[in-house]
């Protein structure tokens, strides 16, 4: 390391000053430590805000909410905008069609994007940048230019508005990206663990699965909160796929709160807190594996 | 693609191989499953359940699938439908889209079975003409919607004015009054006017004898420019400049909310926006007492002007299966009792002249105003202009002052006239 | 090269595991493309297919359209508003990519700082952004931003920054970019810090204290220390941003209630709308094929050295 003798002038020149008052050093890092702790806070309100007025809103009465001198605390506080939103036809349905389509996706993409993953990752083989190309190339679609083929091309097997298609749909759209994290996190498991595993008598695959695995695990949680959010959120294709409204997903049902004369904001930011929390809870759930694996993934390439 | 168009024409064949419609004359014996996509808050669902009751008695043996949809991308999500192999048998259909999807042929031409249909010789002019492309009939009339002006009856009396203004004249010098009796409130309008509410902008273009374009010889032509057109936009830029605060660059979907804050004295709006407006959910309920309604005055004294006709249209898809079972939920959907039922529970103006009578209280101005209506050029274009914001985007730049009119309705008109004839 | 480790060839197995590694990668994924073909295959010839032909409404029912050869192509470069939307979309994708990578760089470092408990919260607060669906948080904001009842204008007014009431944010295109930028932005922070926060992690702490004894200043450490070993990462995150940001369609379509005049367009709402609005699907597929060779062009660099870091790794 090259460290410009200027600044090594500095740095001297600041610990000998330093040496001088210890006290004063303490005083100058708390007072730091403090100002960072400041930022961070306010950071983190900036970035909430919206969320805030969202979740704020949805507990106003309806008079409460389009005032022109906004309040910023719903008083009084009212649940009859939560009881509105899920008084609201096909709510559960709606609801249970999310989950099956995000669980059953989630379970399909993992399986073959750690297939994928660990091929790409562990072996070189001919084709091999054209196929990670191809996996970056795939993501620069526009979705929305792909509303038409991809419902003709489900019209023709008799998956327009049914739950496979639209999980068809996702898994293509979310596998590239998922192959992409998780090859990353299988590059970064040092192959010499699975070599000495197999002197000691495993086979191949059964090194694999005993010591890669478990290393890959929270890159599969890494990867799975990722697609789960995509999937969860994704409105248009749900709703240009599924026509009958005990088949939508939970973003078509918050669609129903917008009508031909604006929103319905009580309703509608009660409905999206409430269609909010699973992902948030699934999410802090898991948050401590998703920092832990995507650093092991994302380092190393 | 071939592989695609050849799997879509064999299962179309094959659909329509199993139908059932036709083979019989007996209701009774009719099977199959009927697909109806209406407009979310379209119709109650006690007249949908109603209705399909009816249809039930007659043909025991279909199913009916009523599907609510949601407003947002519609357009696309009916491209795609009538693009697969088993669109919807039966859509609601905007009144100013009809054309585009007939043109197309996505609709079934019903012309012969006119007569089969409840008050068809009655129907509001202007919604039979949104059904109507190059002479044959696409669609049935659904319902209509007819704009006039709310106001509030305690904000008039306060600033002294006894009677709705009877001519273009006396709104202005009445919203002045108002101006000046709330000139304490900087968020006041007299008449609230967001600047992209081309609806509401319509009626001042008619009444001057201006209109969005006529066509001779096959060939339409852009006349927002000619000099009717233009006097009819100046009067309301006067108008809008003077009396409201509204977002000149904004749409009307948030009038009702705003009027019902209470700095509002009227707005150009539906029927039916009376119930958004006193609304326990967004709305104020105590303003209830204090609303009244007049049609929008045309600038000769003692007349009305002319409105723009919104509504929906029935449609059967040219693809269904089930084309006659369509046909015959739409005669029951559409039928006097039926009919009656959407004014009388819906609120919203019936498709017949006939049943313009139910109209009550304010309901009764709105539907009048229905009586004195136009509609949007009559072309499969005409979607297309809608969806390129031309007129919009025009009152945006004299309402903001961009562009003189003549310079802006000049260039609307070059862009309708190109649109309208094909162009792009 | 760093990937013969895991070759074959280089392996000391026997003959039998030598032939069955050969085709093994193959196997493993085969899964994976025959899933992203099978379904996106077709769509995807189909909508270069169609760029080449007249394609309306009555050509999409019948599934009969009429090829035009390169016409497609020929109107649309030919078209001042292409050239105009897609010089804006790329400064637009260039502000938005640059603001996330520096903003979110910066979060993730003051993240290392802090404590505990105000870690926590800010976490907190970038997944409760990140969980929030695109179609409810950019609603929120089109009210926050609104000319009558928004609370933005409100707020400022209140500060003395000037008189807000009755501020229209999309009068000037700029101004609405500015805003459209923000919402971007806001909506990418949590991926991005998220992700380079777990980098910052793995950046061993014995290296960066070295720096530190050698007397390099933070600035200095983050450039010499810490960027390099986090370069594959901002490749990844870099090369993503663009995409996302270059595509980007919800924003200023919802802000500007579905109804965007031309001045913001970004070149997915310009191919949406010939597709969906004028019913000029021939058109709107050949925007979108052109899209994705812009974007190719301009992540080329990007996905050059990202594929050539996972070629080493």
């Amino acid at each position: 390391m090259i460290i410009p003798r200027a600044a090594q002038g500095v740095q001297v020149s600041r610990t000998k000053s330093a040496a001088g008052a210890v006290s004063f050093a303490g005083l100058w890092h708390r007072s730091r430590q403090l100002l960072f702790d400041a930022l961070g806070l306010a950071i983190a309100a900036l970035m909430l805000f919206p969320i805030y007025w969202m979740v704020a809103t949805a507990f106003k009465p309806g008079r409460e909410i389009l005032t022109l001198t906004p309040t910023w605390f719903p008083s009084p506080i009212t649940l009859q905008n939560f009881q509105d939103a899920i008084a609201r036809p096909f709510f559960l349905d709606d609801v249970r069609n999310s989950l099956t389509i995000v669980g059953v996706m989630l379970v399909l993409a993992l399986a073959v994007g750690f297939l994928a993953a660990v091929g790409a990752a562990r072996f070189g083989f001919r084709g091999r940048t054209t196929y990670l190309v191809m996996i970056i190339g795939v993501q620069m679609v526009p979705l929305n230019a792909l509303i038409i083929p991809l419902y003709l091309t489900l019209d023709n097997v008799g998956l327009v508005d049914a739950l496979p298609g639209v999980i068809a749909v996702y898994l293509a759209a979310v596998l590239p990206f998922m192959i992409w994290t998780l090859r990353g996190f299988v590059a970064n498991i040092p192959l010499e663990l699975e070599e000495s595993a197999m002197i000691d008598g495993s086979s191949r695959f059964g090194a694999f699965w005993r010591i890669t695995f478990p290393l890959v695990a929270p890159g599969l949680v890494a990867t799975a909160i990722f697609s789960c959010i995509q999937a969860w959120n994704e409105y248009i294709i749900a709703y240009v796929l599924l026509s009958s409204p005990s088949n939508q997903t939970i973003t078509v049902w918050l669609a129903s709160f917008t009508t031909n004369h604006g929103p319905q904001w009580g309703p509608l930011m009660a409905g999206a807190t409430i269609t909010g929390l699973p992902v948030v809870a699934f999410f802090l759930l898991l948050q401590r594996y998703l920092v832990g694996g995507l650093t092991a993934g994302s380092v190393k390439g | 693609m071939g592989v695609i168009g050849v799997g879509v024409a064999l299962l179309a064949a094959a659909c329509g191989g199993n139908s059932s419609s036709g083979n019989s004359n007996n209701p009774a014996n009719e099977t199959g499953t009927l697909t109806i996509w209406l407009m979310n808050g379209s119709a109650p669902q006690s007249v949908v359940d109603g209705v399909n009751a009816d249809f039930k008695a007659k043909y025991p043996n279909v199913t009916v699938n009523v599907e609510l949809q949601q407003w947002g991308d519609i357009g696309t999500k009916l491209d795609t439908a009538y693009a697969g192999s088993s669109p919807p048998d039966v859509v609601e259909l905007g009144n100013t889209l009809v054309a585009k999807y007939a043109a197309a042929g996505a609709l079934e031409d019903i012309s012969g079975k006119k007569a089969s249909f409840d008050n068809s010789s009655t129907w509001l002019q202007s919604l039979t003409d949104s059904c109507t492309v190059n002479g044959k009939l696409y669609c049935v009339p659904y319902y209509a919607g007819s704009r006039a002006i709310i106001y509030r009856t305690d904000l008039f009396a306060a600033a002294g004015i006894t009677a709705p203004p009877t001519s273009m004249d006396q709104l202005l010098a009445d919203g002045q009054k108002l101006m000046t009796a709330n000139s304490s409130d900087p968020n006041f309008s007299a008449l609230y006017f967001p600047g992209k509410y081309w609806y509401a902008a319509l009626p001042f273009v008619w009444d001057f004898g201006g209109d969005i374009a006529t066509q001779s010889g096959g060939k339409w032509s852009g006349s927002l420019n000619s000099s009717s057109s233009q006097q009819g936009l100046t009067t309301l830029a006067n108008l809008v400049s003077k009396l409201s605060r509204a977002d000149k660059t904004g749409d009307e979907a948030k009038q009702d909310a705003a009027f019902a804050q209470g700095h509002i004295a009227m707005i150009i709006a539906n029927g039916w926006e009376v119930g958004v407006i006193t609304s326990a959910t967004g709305g104020n309920p105590a303003l209830a007492s204090k609303l009244g309604a007049f049609p929008i005055p045309s600038h000769n004294a003692g007349q009305q002007a002319p409105v723009f006709l919104g509504g929906s249209d029935l449609g059967v898809a040219a693809k269904s299966a089930h084309r006659d079972l369509a046909n015959a939920w739409i005669q029951t959907f559409t039928n006097q009792k039926n009919m009656t039922q959407m004014a009388t529970v819906g609120g919203v103006i019936p498709n017949t002249t006939s049943l313009l009578g139910l109209g009550q209280g304010l309901n009764a101005v709105f539907y009048n105003a229905a009586k004195n209506s136009k509609f949007v050029p009559n072309s499969e274009n005409w979607a297309n202009v809608e969806n390129a914001n031309v007129i919009p985007d025009m009152l945006v730049k004299i309402f903001t002052g961009q562009q003189a009119i003549p310079d802006a309705t000049a260039a609307a008109s070059t862009k309708i006239t190109s649109i309208l004839n094909g162009g792009g | 090269m760093a990937t013969a480790i895991a070759t074959p060839e280089l392996e000391p197995a026997s003959t039998r595991i030598h032939q069955r590694s050969r085709l093994l990668p193959y196997a493993l994924i085969a899964p994976g493309i025959a899933v992203i073909g099978g379904i996106l295959a077709v769509p995807l010839g189909w909508l270069v297919w169609i760029s080449f032909q007249h394609y309306g409404l009555k050509e999409l029912i019948n599934h009969q359209g009429e090829w035009v050869g390169l016409n497609n192509y020929r109107t649309i470069l030919a078209d001042p508003l292409f050239h105009q939307v897609l010089v804006r979309s790329l400064l637009f994708t260039f502000a938005c990519v640059a603001l996330t990578v520096a903003l979110s760089t910066l979060i993730a470092m003051l993240l290392q700082r802090v404590r505990r408990l105000v870690r926590v919260t800010l976490m907190s607060a970038l997944v409760f952004v990140w969980a929030t669906p695109v179609i409810v948080s950019v609603d929120i904001w089109q009210w926050m931003f609104d000319y009558e009842f928004g609370v933005i204008n409100y707020v400022l007014t209140q500060l003395h920054l000037g008189n807000f009431i009755h501020h229209n944010w999309f009068d000037n295109p700029l101004q609405g970019w500015a805003v459209v930028t923000v919402i971007v932005v806001w909506g990418a922070i949590p991926f991005v810090t998220i992700t380079l926060f777990a980098g910052l992690l793995q950046v061993p702490a014995d290296i960066v204290d070295a720096a530190h004894v050698d007397g390099a200043g933070p600035w200095q450490r983050f450039w010499h220390v810490t960027a390099p070993m986090l370069k594959p990462l901002f490749l990844i995150v870099i090369c993503l941003s663009t995409i996302w940001d270059f595509g980007v369609f919800n924003q200023p379509y919802v802000l500007l209630n579905e109804r965007p005049s031309a001045d913001y367009f970004t070149i997915a709402i310009y191919s949406y709308r010939e597709s969906f609005g004028v019913t000029q699907y021939g058109l709107g597929a050949a925007i979108a094929v052109l899209m994705v060779l812009i974007l190719i062009v301009v992540t080329l660099f990007y996905v050059r050295e990202t594929v050539r870091v996972a070629e080493i790794a």
